[in-house]
């Protein structure tokens, strides 16, 4: 008799040990799994922006699913088929060539031309800035003076005389292109005061942006691979 | 006497399972009150941010496992010819390109912090002792023209569409939310990126002196992780081939 009650005392020991180590655990993984600070902190208009910044990402990696999923399946098709076969990859390989500036490229897209004046000379961080408001309004493609914007493109000012864009010497007028959605990209810039274009005009540099309907975007004529990257397996 | 150094050995256990309880709970109410209580009335909204980020999750994770199911039967379909082969070991350099894999290598990593020591009211300007949009903008730009091959901000891995923003007092890196202390790290040859940002006049050596907090570091083994993130191909209508 005595036994079976000892026997019972350590079960239910056992089982609250077990449920406040369980309870340890929930707790350990709440923090970890969500950033509470960063969004605690966060008033209404941030959440509000949070949370569209992640739909629109949803949506994206959905598409991209799905075309994914496509691919699969024409693989899968093409097994039989060594002709269908090198379509595919041909395929595949000529939409990342496309996109990260192995090939010349075109589409719809805005023109933004940038001109030294008496008072003003546009500088490096001008373009660089330009860039960095394309890339948000989803720019797929972007060119300055036909030098192609890459992954690791650099604009800097050399002597207050020119401007260097992946090492190569450009000049004003800075003609900038870029292919994404017109609408987009022409709203994102044309902001009242606080877009570039406005910011621009206060600072009495000339700039001048206009649609179209077809844009040819050169492609980028330097070597894109790695070079202190070490090489795995 | 047994039976005590038991009971005492649980006594103690529950105790220390508890306190450790009780310690999180405190954490996590700490938290919370950072933001005062008028924000408070935004729990929904969290509720639905939180929510978004977990479904976001989700769907990355089954991308990424399309991903591989998509290299394997690639794989398989280009087995068949050497020119096929070719093809795709070139779309595999690309993806690495694109920063669509974690890279390793020798280069620097870069600590930037806001300086908290100073007194308001008695700096001139305490915009300069604080760590901006502009200031991450311009250092990728000299980490590339240092000759760097991939860069990451607080693991955001800067890509060709990455855009640095400033959104009220929030800095964003490829939609998503950085703060301070910022770390980026760059691969690429270790003096050269050094002496890029911290020679007399460089970008750093100025922030530095403005009073921002900065430690640079040379190392021989950086990982990069890649960007989580998709590329859109919805306005190029065709490339030249």
């Amino acid at each position: 008799m005595e036994k079976r009650n000892k026997i019972i005392f350590s079960i239910i020991l056992g089982v609250v040990c077990f449920i406040l180590t369980m309870v340890i655990f929930l707790q350990f993984k709440t923090i970890s799994q969500t950033d509470i600070i960063s969004i605690e902190s966060m008033r209404e208009e941030e959440l509000k922006q949070e949370l569209s910044t992640y739909k629109t990402k949803y949506d994206e990696v959905v598409t991209k699913l799905e075309e994914n999923n496509k691919k699969i399946l024409e693989y899968e098709k093409s097994l039989s088929s060594e002709e269908e076969a090198t379509n595919l990859i041909n395929k595949e390989l000529e939409e990342s060539n496309d996109l990260i500036g192995k090939n010349s490229v075109q589409g719809e897209g805005i023109i933004i031309t940038l001109t030294d004046t008496k008072d003003s000379k546009i500088t490096a961080n001008d373009l660089l800035t330009l860039m960095n408001e394309l890339k948000q309004a989803g720019a797929e493609a972007i060119s300055i003076n036909d030098q192609r914007i890459v992954y690791n493109t650099y604009i800097v000012d050399i002597n207050y005389t020119y401007i260097s864009v992946n090492g190569k010497r450009i000049v004003s007028p800075y003609v900038v292109k870029a292919i994404g959605n017109t609408t987009y990209l022409e709203s994102a810039l044309s902001q009242k005061q606080y877009g570039y274009i406005d910011k621009m005009l206060a600072a009495k540099k000339s700039v001048v942006l206009e649609r179209q309907s077809l844009i040819d975007i050169a492609n980028y004529t330097g070597d894109l691979s790695f070079e202190y990257v070490k090489e795995e397996k | 006497m047994k039976k005590y150094n038991a009971a005492i050995i649980l006594g103690v256990t529950c105790l220390i399972l508890v306190l450790a309880i009780c310690i999180q709970i405190r954490t996590i109410e700490e938290a919370s009150n950072v933001v005062g209580s008028s924000l408070n009335d935004n729990s929904e909204m969290k509720d639905k941010v939180l929510e978004a980020q977990e479904d976001y999750k989700q769907i990355y994770s089954q991308l990424e496992k399309s991903n591989k199911k998509l290299e394997k039967i690639r794989q398989l379909a280009t087995s068949n010819s050497q020119e096929d082969e070719l093809l795709k070991l070139e779309l595999e350099d690309n993806d690495k390109v694109q920063g669509l894999t974690d890279v390793k290598g020798k280069g620097v990593i870069i600590n930037l912090d806001d300086n908290r020591e100073v007194d308001e009211t008695e700096v001139l300007n305490i915009s300069s002792y604080l760590v901006h949009e502009e200031d991450l903008l311009q250092i990728i730009n000299e980490l590339f023209n240092a000759g760097a091959d991939a860069i990451s901000i607080n693991n955001q891995r800067v890509v060709s569409t990455t855009a640095i923003l400033c959104d009220g007092n929030i800095i964003r890196v490829n939609g998503e939310i950085i703060s301070v202390p910022i770390t980026i790290k760059a691969i690429g040859y270790p003096e050269s990126l050094y002496y890029a940002l911290m020679r007399p006049q460089g970008y750093l050596d100025v922030m530095q002196k403005d009073g921002v907090i900065v430690k640079v570091e040379k190392s021989d083994d950086i990982t990069i992780s890649k960007y989580e993130g998709v590329y859109n191909y919805d306005y190029i209508i065709g490339g030249d081939k």
